[in-house]
Formats: C-alpha cells, structure tokens, sequence
C-alpha cells in the first residue's frame, strides 16, 4: 500500500521536521556570501534604524539632563567639556610631534603626499545611533550612509583619534567596525621608538599590539598612531596608549595591551571621513 | 503563547541591547538580555513553538550585530533544544533554578560562540576572553529575576506551567 507524500504543512506541525528546516535556514544564511548575507542584513534592519535613533536621542537628552541637574553640585558638565578639550589638545600635540619626527627625518616628499591626501578627505558629522548586540564583537551604528557619502572602508574618528572603519553601508546608516573588535587589524607605528606593530582588538575595552620584537623598548604611556603603510589608513593618527608590557619566557614578540584614545562607550558623535 | 507579545518583547530588547547597554554596563560585563528569552520560552512553551521563538530570536541577535548572519540562531535553536530537553528533570518555576540554568547555559553559549570567533580571527586572549564569559554570564544570571518577571506579566505563564 502507498502511503501520501506529506504535504509542507504537515511537515511545519511535526516539531523535528520544524527544527530541521529552521536550522537548514539558518545554515544556509551562514554561508551566504558575505556580501550577500550583509545586504540582508542591512536591509531588514532598516525599518528598525529611526526607532533605534529615537531611544538613542531620548537616552543622549537624557543623559544630558541629568548631566546638567549634577552640574550646579560638581560641575561635572564643565569638567567634561575640559576633559574633552585637553583630550583633543593632547591628541594634536601627538600628531605635532609626529610631524616634527618627519621633518628631522627630511621626509619633505611623504609630508607633501600626505598634505595632498588630507585634502581630497571630507568629514562627515555623523551620530552614534547602535552598539553591537554580540559581547565578542565590536561595532556601532552611525546615521551617515550612502546617501551622506559614506562607502564601505571609509574611516571613522573622534577627538582626533581612530575609531575605526566602515564595514556595512546602508541608505542612512552604516555600521562601523571599531577598533576593539576582534576581526580588526591596524598597521601603527610607536611614536617615540617608531617602532612598526599590528594593532589588534580582543573583544575587550583594550587592544594588542601584534608583533612587537623583544628587544623593542616600550614603556607605560608610549602612543601609538597610526602608519600609511598598506595606504589603507591616513598616517599620523593617535590610535592608543601603551598600558602594559610583558616578555614571556622563550616568545618571539613582546605581549603589549594599550588603551585606545577615545573611550568607545562615552561617545555620542564620530566624523567620517570620506576620500 | 501570544506570538505578538512575544514580538513586542523581541523589538524591545533588540531596541535596548542596541541602543541603551551602555546605562547598564559594568565596566566590561554586559548583560545578553535575549538569552533569558531563550531561556524562558525553553522552560515553558511546547519544543516547536520553543523552536520558532528561539530561531526568531536568534536572528534578531544576528541582525543586530557584526557577525556572521545565522551563528546565533543555530546556537540558540540547540541551547533552547537542550534546556528543554532536560527541562522535565529540573524545578523549572523555581527562581534558583532559572537563574542557575541561565548561567551555565549562557557560559556554554558564549565559550561556543568565542571559540568560533577565536577560530575567525585568532585574536581573543584566553583569559581575557574567560573572564569576560564569566561576568558577562553572572550578570546575565542576575537579571534573570527581573526579565522573567516582565515576561511572566506580559505572557501569562500558568497555562504552560499547567502542560
């Protein structure tokens, strides 16, 4: 005796059948070409894009208001404007020195390529409106998109200091990886030893530096900013701070964790630059 | 089950883990405020409705974060898979138990989802990475309490209780 071919719906009510074919979905999302799987992405996300500016205006106002309410008491709203000045201060006499370096150097012709490539960039004001949901990556969602200008690979910074890049491009927004996120990888240079290293995010508030030989002489407080090789990244730029080194027993390269420059998770505004 | 509450409740914590984490964050552990959805759904809805949910909420996850599209739906479907397989044997309305379940498997999750980002990209510190698993699960753990409390008021729970 033949029995019936089962109907889809009769598939869906047997829960096995349903697990398998919600899990055959999501596999094959998984190997989607990339490309492909982040225009998805981007696209479905879309509606959702004005609420998450909504909640992240109303967090900002009121934060902000609150901010303001303790100023009278510590005059927190100051000190933080201070905070910010002396940070981008600090942040321009790096990039002076560094300039000062090129010149004791005679690196006149690198300097005037760099003058050229500086002007061919356009800043674009752009506000924070995501963070990541996953606890082992690192990105955020700025309201500047295609149809700002921004492509995919621009560069993203704050204070004067490297973010990160764009990775996804949508009509509005895009998504920017930061420079804590795992997958990231900066070619920088140590400003005072000029020593070449990787910059490396672990998923954690700090970075690693990759690469560093034994015998490089880092110390507490050295910058790191970054270098034109690859010609990916705009030279010159403060990255992050050393905060820690070690030399394990029988390594190749020293362990060395730095802080980078802009505190990620007080940020409410970022400049993409767009060549 | 209410499938439009717990859409609701899906775009209100896509909309605070996306946007609001930074209000509740202590130092580097943040809270996964869709794992204890995944949780409570595994403890109380039926394996195919459980299934559904968990994929839906996996995608949310997926959609709002730079990974790859679908890693948190399948880990989800199988954690949802396992925690209601095992349901049957554990105190399942007890507030000990379901934080206690949230904890382990959320540390489960998230060393499965670490070796797959250490496996992409070969750069998470071992112990770096195993600390921020273990806050990161506590504080989950912790508002536990609180969540299932939200959720049990939005999506009344002793019809399931009563399966």
């Amino acid at each position: 005796m033949r029995t019936a071919t089962p109907s889809f719906s009769d598939l869906i009510k047997n829960p096995i059948a349903a697990i398998i074919i919600l899990l055959a979905i999501s596999l094959s999302f998984l190997f989607l070409p990339p490309k492909l799987s982040n225009r998805i992405k981007m696209t479905c996300v879309v509606p959702m894009r004005p609420l998450q500016w909504a909640t992240c205006f109303c967090s900002n106002s009121a934060s902000n208001f609150l901010d303001k309410v303790f100023s009278g008491w510590r005059n927190a709203h100051v000190k933080k404007q201070l905070e910010e000045q002396v940070s981008e201060f600090k942040n321009k006499i790096i990039e002076q020195q560094d300039t000062i370096y090129k010149l004791q150097s005679k690196l006149y012709t690198l300097s005037k390529f760099q003058a050229e490539n500086k002007s061919k960039t356009k800043p674009i004001p752009a506000d924070i409106i995501g963070y990541d949901s996953l606890t082992f990556r690192k990105s955020i969602t700025v309201n500047a998109g295609s149809k700002h200008g921004v492509k995919a690979n621009d560069i993203v910074v704050s204070n004067n200091a490297l973010v990160g890049k764009v990775v996804l491009v949508s009509g509005g927004s895009s998504v920017v990886q930061l420079i804590t996120d795992p997958a990231s990888r900066i070619p920088g240079r140590v400003l005072q030893t000029r020593e070449q290293v990787i910059i490396e995010g672990n998923a954690t508030g700090f970075c690693q530096l990759k690469y560093v030989p034994r015998w490089a002489k880092l110390k507490k407080g050295d910058d790191i900013i970054s270098s034109d090789i690859g010609g990916f990244y705009p030279p010159s730029l403060p990255i992050a701070t050393v905060m820690e080194t070690e030399i394990k027993g029988g390594d190749l390269f020293q362990s060395v964790k730095v802080l980078p420059k802009v505190n990620i998770s007080k940020m409410e505004q970022v400049l993409v630059i767009i060549n | 089950m209410r499938w439009f509450t717990f859409f609701c409740i899906l775009l209100g914590i896509s909309l605070f883990q996306s946007t609001l984490m930074n209000w509740i964050n202590i130092g580097s552990a943040a809270p996964d405020l869709y794992f204890p959805l995944v949780i409570f759904y595994s403890f109380l809805a039926d394996i195919k409705r459980n299934t559904i949910a968990n994929w839906f909420v996996g995608m949310s996850k997926d959609l709002f974060s730079e990974g790859s599209f679908g890693i948190n739906s399948v880990f989800f479907i199988a954690m949802g898979f396992f925690v209601w397989s095992i349901r049957g044997i554990l105190f399942r309305g007890h507030l000990v138990t379901q934080v206690l379940v949230t904890f382990i498997f959320s540390c489960i999750y998230n060393i499965l989802y670490a070796a797959h980002a250490t496996l992409s990209f070969h750069s998470l510190s071992l112990s770096a990475t195993l600390w921020t698993i273990f806050t990161c699960s506590l504080y989950t753990a912790i508002i536990v309490p609180a969540l299932f409390w939200i959720f049990s008021k939005l999506q009344p729970t002793q019809q399931f209780f009563s399966q």
